[in-house]
């Protein structure tokens, strides 16, 4: 991948928008995406763009929602096939164990951040008994069509989670512990230190940013798996170029220890079985100061996939 | 034996095929009813295809005066593609069995580093044995019954991911 195409943005990001603070649909206008890939150069991004349906150069809203809707179909299959949910639930039961051996006995919900159509924490609720230890299962995302289609698919199976379209952040909304699965690259520059700000909310206490690992070999193997694995153009345009703006660790914990001092923030999991094989997903794991004495306690076997957290 | 042996394989490609073409098109959680039923897809089509090839090689060895001949170069040509066919597949049972495996990270890498790689060279490894197979044969029949099995093996996945894209548009379009 070029590295002018490496800034490119995801089509994804492009052709669906919503008005920040009603989060009302926004008309896309075709021509609009196909010139911010133009100026890239990005002709596999202009190609996808230049098959989908418009009309008067506005894209179809009805056609997007389907597309975006197979694609997180597809999307869930790599969150199967790399184990996501029984790698997300071994660290947030240690982190619900670190939580409750400091004295908190309440309540607790974790918000899943773009949670998309929500397979990370149906497969907690599906496969897990984690909500019958007192815990809520939230997801949020600022796309309805997913939002949507997530609360279909709980509602079909009978799990015990629900999703809503708006801000995870809001007091609606916010919760003990976040967590997300490939979202955390979508923030740059400032954008990540304001994200991460977000999470000093009184009552937060954890997060957990799951996302891919940055490494020489990352954006070749993502690009092999994604042709092998995904069968729509903008899938396998998106997938890839995820991988390759991957953030290091190094920029997520400096971003997290200034944006969010309250906690003690490091990486999690980031290398296979302690050797320097690198894991496809690393964690950004943040917890409370006063949580600290008890995690490596809490954490178990998984302590020595703990990074240092300061 | 030979040819029995053949079939399996083909039931078995069949089988994993069904499975592939399903994979990514059901968001549900607890979908063993939904692989249960794509696998016995891609295992009706494989029967499909082996009685076809079947049927076309009782057909054509019903024909010609030098029967026992074509009978012997057939089983020599089934022979030599399973030097190409049989090692494939215990490549690919072993992948599937080092998933037995109770380790995430064991797991995740048999999809990147086996079964992923081995599903993208199936189509090269279909081609390749049926070639070996029948390149060295005297005869045409055992050529051209070659190439039409062949043809049919490559068609089968094609036509269960025909069938599965539709199947999920269709379900699609009715959810938005």
């Amino acid at each position: 991948m070029l590295p002018g195409i490496r800034r490119s943005p995801k089509i994804t990001d492009l052709i669906v928008r919503h008005d920040p603070h009603s989060l009302e649909r926004l008309l896309v206008r075709k021509q609009d995406v196909l010139n911010v890939f133009a100026k890239f150069h990005n002709r596999q991004a202009m190609r996808a763009v230049e098959e989908l349906r418009a009309q008067d150069d506005v894209l179809d809203a009805r056609e997007i929602d389907r597309l975006l809707v197979s694609i997180h179909w597809e999307m869930q299959r790599l969150g199967e096939e790399f184990y996501h949910g029984p790698r997300v639930h071994a660290a947030v039961s240690a982190t619900i164990a670190t939580i409750r051996a400091a004295g908190h006995s309440g309540p607790l919900r974790i918000v899943d951040i773009g949670c998309g159509i929500g397979y990370t924490l149906r497969w907690l609720a599906g496969r897990t008994q984690i909500v019958s230890q007192g815990v809520e299962l939230l997801g949020v995302d600022l796309n309805s069509a997913l939002i949507h289609e997530a609360n279909r698919l709980s509602r079909s199976e009978n799990l015990p989670c629900h999703f809503v379209h708006g801000d995870a952040f809001s007091p609606d909304h916010s919760g003990q512990i976040y967590l997300s699965t490939g979202v955390i690259h979508h923030f740059r520059g400032p954008a990540l230190w304001e994200f991460l700000s977000r999470h000093q909310r009184p009552e937060t206490l954890a997060f957990l940013h799951f996302d891919f690992q940055p490494s020489f070999l990352a954006p070749y193997g993502s690009w092999f798996f994604h042709i092998l694995r995904m069968r729509t153009r903008i899938a396998r345009h998106d997938g890839v170029l995820s991988a390759a703006r991957a953030h290091t660790a190094e920029t997520l914990v400096q971003a997290a220890r200034s944006g969010a001092p309250e906690f003690a923030s490091g990486m999690y999991g980031v290398n296979i079985w302690n050797t320097p094989l690198p894991r496809v997903f690393h964690t950004l794991i943040g917890v409370r100061r006063t949580l600290l004495p008890h995690l490596k306690t809490h954490f178990g076997p998984l302590a020595s996939r703990l990074g240092e957290l300061k | 034996m030979t040819l029995v042996i053949l079939y399996l394989l083909a039931l078995l490609d069949g089988l994993l095929c069904g499975g592939r073409v399903s994979m990514g098109r059901c968001a549900l959680i607890h979908k063993r009813v939904y692989y249960l039923r794509a696998l016995l897809r891609g295992l009706l089509g494989a029967q499909i295809i082996s009685t076809v090839a079947l049927m076309t090689l009782l057909a054509v060895g019903g024909v010609p005066s030098h029967r026992a001949e074509l009978r012997d170069d057939l089983q020599s040509a089934a022979g030599r593609m399973m030097w190409v066919f049989v090692p494939y597949a215990i490549a690919v049972l072993g992948g599937l069995a080092l998933r037995l495996i109770p380790s995430t990270d064991l797991r995740s890498a048999t999809s990147v580093m086996a079964l992923g790689p081995l599903s993208a060279i199936r189509s090269p490894i279909m081609i390749a044995g049926v070639i070996y197979g029948i390149a060295p044969s005297d005869l045409l029949e055992t050529r051209l019954l070659g190439l039409f099995v062949l043809m049919l093996m490559l068609s089968l996945e094609y036509f269960l991911n025909y069938f599965a894209a539709k199947r999920q548009a269709e379900e699609i379009c009715q959810l938005i």
